[in-house]
């Protein structure tokens, strides 16, 4: 057999770079679904669940929860201590986090891959049994504001940027997207341990939950093991829709900040865009390379190099499930101030918008796609992070096989008309950030 | 199965399976492991003195590319602090025959990256492209650094972006606290200067060519290659690129030794409005290659190395003071130094530092348990698989090796010897290792809230974000007179609040308010029967300026008798105070007759004030108020958040959050924004405990 591995393992490569991700998908009566991908290359195994939740499923008064309870998670379960996921993972060699964001709550380890069987129980143990006390609850609410504190309140520019792109959505249509994953003091400061059980009944259930294994395993002994510790967990019902109505040329909208952290003045204009699954997502991604992406993009030559205004200047963006955004971005050099950096980043966006892209631009983020599409396999965690953005945000697991030929596909004249229907003045919230007076 | 699940509906949705007599209720066991080698590398040496070391792996059509020399601060000349980042910044904007747009255009084109660093020791120019395009790689590489002409306006867009980084740092806390405790340890050893707006004022262009000259060259360097590549196709490429280059760069000069360890003192660093103290405590510790690493590995791992860590454990999930806790030991040629850090609210920072050095103190005392030992080396060991899954991974590690001089069967002994390691190996360690009686404190946060206790803990040295001493006295708010009560806020009002904690109610309380055109009475009683805890609260306030008259305070706690009669007047505080101390034979009684500075108010009087406080998003009002149990005045400092919406109780109300500290405890207040405000909720910080306005 070992000798057929290496076999396998030296011709495996070559030939999975040209034909993609191999995997199998599986599902259990309960709805869980499984996506297994083998690599043998190095004896390591990534075990990775998501769950479809995210801050979008929170409820006014309550924002935070999903974030608050991926930290419950952690906290121990019918047959796993309190501080024992970590110990267990650890000392078996393992390398383990969890992430909240808008649309999913994911859990993941890595392993060695005779471990596989400890990161699968431990997903399950805490799915079917997890301990919400009331200490617990307590301490991880700290934990949470006290990250709250160390990666916004205290820190420049972080509660302007965080708060400012919730912004762009109106809470009482789309209390989903507008609204901080990390959630407001307030908040934090009122939940209940009743409302984080209320939350784990409704949310934490199979059918509402991805698991993906990525690396050196036996797929039928995977599917065995995830049987025997999944398998006879019931069905949740399923959560309601979360409903997001939103338009995109509401009129322009500005907010200043004043942050008695900032030392130098800096500008976000942030533009509304569409869901992942709108056709405009690649020209969008591609515009995001040309406008914002290293030193050759527009943004970094006209303000960083060009003006000398910035010291530095970029783009970022999010493309979700419900609607996202496309932001532009700079920090001021000293001696410029907000102003000069709020008309400098409008005219690079009416740059485009007016003038399009050059060919080379395109090639070059066309490339920059392709080239990002192998360096994002480098991994097994890369790996199955990738199968579940396409089991969450796609409607197929195949689209995995296509989509870079869609986002290769997209022309100089595809870039300019996203530019000219989203980054307008009209569809924009302009956040203007400057040191607070007496500093 | 048990289930652990109050609602009864719950209990229906999950328990209804039966269990499965296979599902294992404790960790299943490990599955055989096949022995695992570090994995084979290439090395070859150039006529010109460059060494290489190829990791091949054809897994994927990717090749990464990473030179180091010997160049970094430590070949930096005193004063001109920030040269050899300046060198990398550079060596990328311009050659002879490319501009710094040619350049990025060409790289990013195909969508690979070049830069350039230079950190303590070395100096490092890396690239990564996909397979097709390794040409073109290697010959930017090449181009840049044989050919780079460091153009004079390329030199001043440099230093202007450099000299704006230097200001934002100043408000970044862990850049703030890496830079001083970096120069507390170091002193002028390279290692502990950095750049500064005189040291990047004065750097020339000349002297960043020379730097270039002088410290690039072949000999001596290590380059690393991983990825889609055979030896016999590197070395050809190498030869074609790099084959040009030549020279050896000159031994380094001795440098300034790090100052001598002394007592354990503070530096405190003052950045106001901080909401977290950040905190790193350590000391200098070994050279790279003392084999002592192997058993200090092993105690910081236990120490501070990750979620399954002491530091973790204790100040995180115990004590709930941070979002996280750790400590390292950070590894250089000659001498590496041992560190633990976190962040953490500034109400808590002295009882976080005294558990810090509480725990690095026990390192030295109390061997470490076997169960923690065997768990250190689970992971240290174990991850061994985590750590060679990429073939940069494995040249990152060998890299590492040889640019430390470590010996050449390190890695290959790695982990057995890792795995001999005794808990005695460790604490002998620990010993040598982790100082904390001798060690540099470095604190960046809010002075205001911590000078004071921090002095108990060992001597404080306060400076500004620049550098500059601060005395204690510098500190206090620029006092501008009494505070100004707004009078629409307060108006005759009877209101009562739940005593909860968790959402369950434990008590009542009410806050009567009656103001006339010559009086102003504040009545409060709290009644809280579970823990046997009555009082009644009796506020006369001046009608005109709201400064407080008498107070007379009656009540129970304890099983012991509350009683608080006092009058102020002309400037002075008289009177008598008898307060409850729990687990004492008898309450505690103080005779007040003290001057007050113009405008301090009874401690009892701010929560009836506080909705009349100047309130507005961002604000920070301080309040001196006299506390008759302690017989002290407290600065109390109110910091006002944006408006949120709270629920109580009595409705949804936006509200603004006002933040608290200076007195016994901290609070946060809810109080509502519409005119005339009321208070709706408060809390205590650090525990569950909550009064709700009910009505």
């Amino acid at each position: 057999m070992r000798s057929l591995a290496v076999v396998s393992a030296l011709l495996s490569g070559p030939i999975a770079a040209q034909t993609g991700v191999q995997y199998q998908v599986d599902s259990l009566p309960n709805g869980l679904r499984v996506i297994l991908s083998e690599d043998h290359s190095t004896p390591v195994v990534s075990v990775d669940v998501w769950y479809h939740v995210g801050s979008r499923n929170e409820q006014a008064g309550r924002s935070g929860f999903a974030h608050l309870f991926e930290h419950m998670m952690f906290q121990g379960s019918r047959h796993v201590g309190k501080g024992q996921h970590f110990q267990l993972v650890e000392r078996a060699g393992g390398d383990l986090n969890g992430t909240t964001n808008e649309d999913h709550t994911a859990y993941y380890q890595e392993l060695p891959a005779n471990r596989l069987n400890l990161g699968l129980w431990l997903e399950a143990d805490r799915l079917r049994s997890l301990a919400i006390t009331v200490e617990n609850f307590e301490n991880q609410r700290q934990a949470v504001k006290e990250e709250r504190r160390l990666r916004v309140d205290n820190q420049p520019y972080a509660p302007a940027l965080t708060e400012g792109i919730t912004l762009l959505y109106d809470s009482t249509t789309c209390f989903g997207y507008a609204h901080s994953v990390i959630g407001s003091m307030a908040d934090l400061d009122s939940a209940k341990v009743s409302d984080v059980q209320a939350f784990f009944d409704l949310y934490y259930a199979p059918n509402n939950a991805t698991l993906a294994v990525v690396g050196d395993f036996d797929p039928a002994e995977a599917k065995q093991l995830i049987r025997q510790y999944f398998g006879d967990l019931p069905r949740g019902r399923e959560p309601a829709p979360v409903s997001c109505g939103y338009d995109f040329a509401v009129g322009a909208r500005r907010r200043v900040w004043e942050d008695e952290h900032a030392n130098l003045p800096a500008v976000i204009i942030a533009y509304r865009t569409p869901a992942h699954e709108d056709p405009d997502t690649p020209a969008l991604a591609l515009l995001g390379t040309i406008l914002g992406g290293g030193e050759s993009s527009r943004l970094n030559r006209g303000l960083v190099r060009q003006a000398r205004t910035a010291l530095a200047a970029g783009s970022q963006s999010a493309s979700r499930l419900g609607p996202g955004f496309f932001a532009v971005f700079a920090v001021a050099n000293q001696g410029t101030g907000p102003d000069t950096l709020e008309r400098q980043l409008s005219a690079e966006v009416k740059g485009i918008i007016e003038e399009g892209v050059s060919a080379e631009e395109l090639s070059k983020a066309r490339n920059d796609f392709r080239a990002a599409n192998i360096f994002g396999r480098q991994t097994t965690m890369q790996v199955a992070e990738r199968l579940q953005h396409y089991a969450h945000l796609h409607d197929s697991l195949e689209d995995m096989r296509t989509d870079l030929d869609r986002y290769l596909a997209v022309t100089a004249e595809g870039i300019r008309r996203v530019a000219g229907k989203y980054l307008v003045p009209d569809n924009s919230f302009t956040i203007v950030v400057v040191p607070k007076e007496g500093r | 199965m048990n289930c652990l699940l109050p609602s009864l509906a719950a209990l229906v949705v999950l328990c209804a399976a039966p269990a499965g007599a296979q599902y294992p209720t404790s960790p299943p066991p490990p599955g055989p492991l096949r022995p695992l080698q570090f994995p084979p590398f290439r090395e070859a040496r150039f006529a010109n003195g460059l060494e290489m070391v190829l990791v091949e792996n054809h897994e994927l059509p990717i090749v990464s590319v990473a030179l180091a020399m010997p160049a970094g601060a430590r070949h930096e000349p005193a004063g001109r602090e920030g040269l050899a980042g300046l060198v990398a910044e550079l060596l990328t904007k311009g050659t002879r025959t490319r501009t710094a747009d040619q350049i990025a255009a060409e790289i990013e084109g195909v969508g690979g990256s070049l830069s350039a660093g230079a950190g303590d020791d070395f100096f490092s120019l890396s690239v990564t492209v996909l397979t097709d395009h390794l040409d073109l790689g290697l010959g930017l590489m090449s181009d840049v650094l044989l050919n780079a002409t460091f153009p004079e306006d390329e030199v001043e867009l440099a230093r202007k972006r450099v000299l704006s980084t230097l200001q934002l740092e100043k408000s970044d806390p862990n850049a703030l606290a890496g830079k001083f405790f970096a120069q507390a340890l170091y002193g002028d050893h390279p290692y502990g200067r950095s750049a500064s707006d005189s040291s990047i004022r004065a750097l020339t262009r000349a002297e960043i060519q020379q730097f270039a000259a002088t410290w690039l060259k072949p000999r001596g360097a290590l380059l690393v290659i991983a990825g889609d590549l055979s030896l016999s196709d590197a070395r050809r490429h190498i030869e074609r690129y790099l084959g040009g280059w030549t020279g050896a760069s000159p031994v380094a000069g001795a440098v300034a030794s790090p100052p001598a360890a002394g007592a354990t003192r503070i530096l405190l660093v003052h950045r106001p409005g901080s909401a977290q103290s950040n905190i790193v405590v350590g000391n200098l510790a070994l050279a790279a290659g003392d084999p002592l690493h192997y058993p200090a590995t092993v105690g910081n791992k236990i120490l501070g190395g990750g979620a399954d860590s002491r530091l973790f454990a204790i100040l995180r999930e115990q004590k709930s003071w941070t979002y996280g806790a750790s400590s390292g030991l950070s590894r250089r040629r000659d001498t590496g130094h041992f560190s633990a850090g976190t962040e953490v609210r500034t109400a808590v920072t002295d009882s976080a530092l005294t558990e810090l050095l509480v725990q690095l103190r026990r390192m030295r005392t109390e061997p470490v348990a076997d169960s923690e030992l065997v768990a250190a080396k689970g992971y240290l060991v174990g991850s061994f698989p985590l750590s060679i899954e990429t073939p940069q991974q494995v040249a990152g590690q060998v890299s590492t090796v040889k640019l430390l001089g470590l010996p050449d069967d390190y890695l290959r002994t790695y982990r057995n010897r890792l795995a001999a390691v005794t808990a005695a190996d460790v604490m002998a360690a620990a010993r040598r290792v982790i100082r904390p009686d001798s060690a540099v404190i470095v604190l960046v946060g809010d002075g205001l809230g911590v000078y004071d206790k921090l002095t108990q803990i060992a001597p404080v040295r306060m400076v500004d974000t620049d550098g500059k001493p601060l005395a204690p006295e510098d500190l206090a708010p620029k006092a501008t007179g009494p505070v100004a009560f707004d009078r629409a806020q307060l108006v005759s009002r009877r209101d009562s609040f739940q005593v909860s904690v968790q959402g369950n109610v434990f008590g009542h309380m009410t806050a009567d308010l009656a103001v006339s055109a010559d009086s102003a009475v504040y009545t409060e009683e709290t009644v809280i029967a579970a823990a046997g805890f009555r009082q009644r609260t009796v506020v006369r306030l001046d009608p005109g300026t709201f400064a407080t008259r008498t107070v007379d305070q009656t009540g129970s706690g304890a099983g012991q008798a509350l009683e608080i009669h006092l009058v102020y007047r002309n400037g002075r505080v008289n009177g008598r105070a008898q307060t409850p101390v729990p687990g004492a034979a008898g309450p505690k009684v103080t005779d007040v007759d003290t001057a007050l500075a113009q405008g301090t108010i009874d401690i009892n009087a701010f929560q009836p004030l506080v909705a009349a406080l100047p309130l507005a998003e961002g604000a920070s009002i301080a309040v001196a108020a006299f506390e008759a149990s302690e017989n002290v005045t407290r600065t109390l400092t109110a910091k006002v958040s944006a408006p949120q919406d709270v629920t109580v109780p009595a409705g949804t109300f936006s509200a603004f959050r006002v933040e608290t500290a200076g007195g016994a405890q901290p609070f946060v207040f809810y109080v509502g924004r519409d005119t005339p405000r009321r208070l709706l909720k408060i809390e205590i910080v650090g525990q569950p405990l909550a009064f709700e306005l009910v009505k």
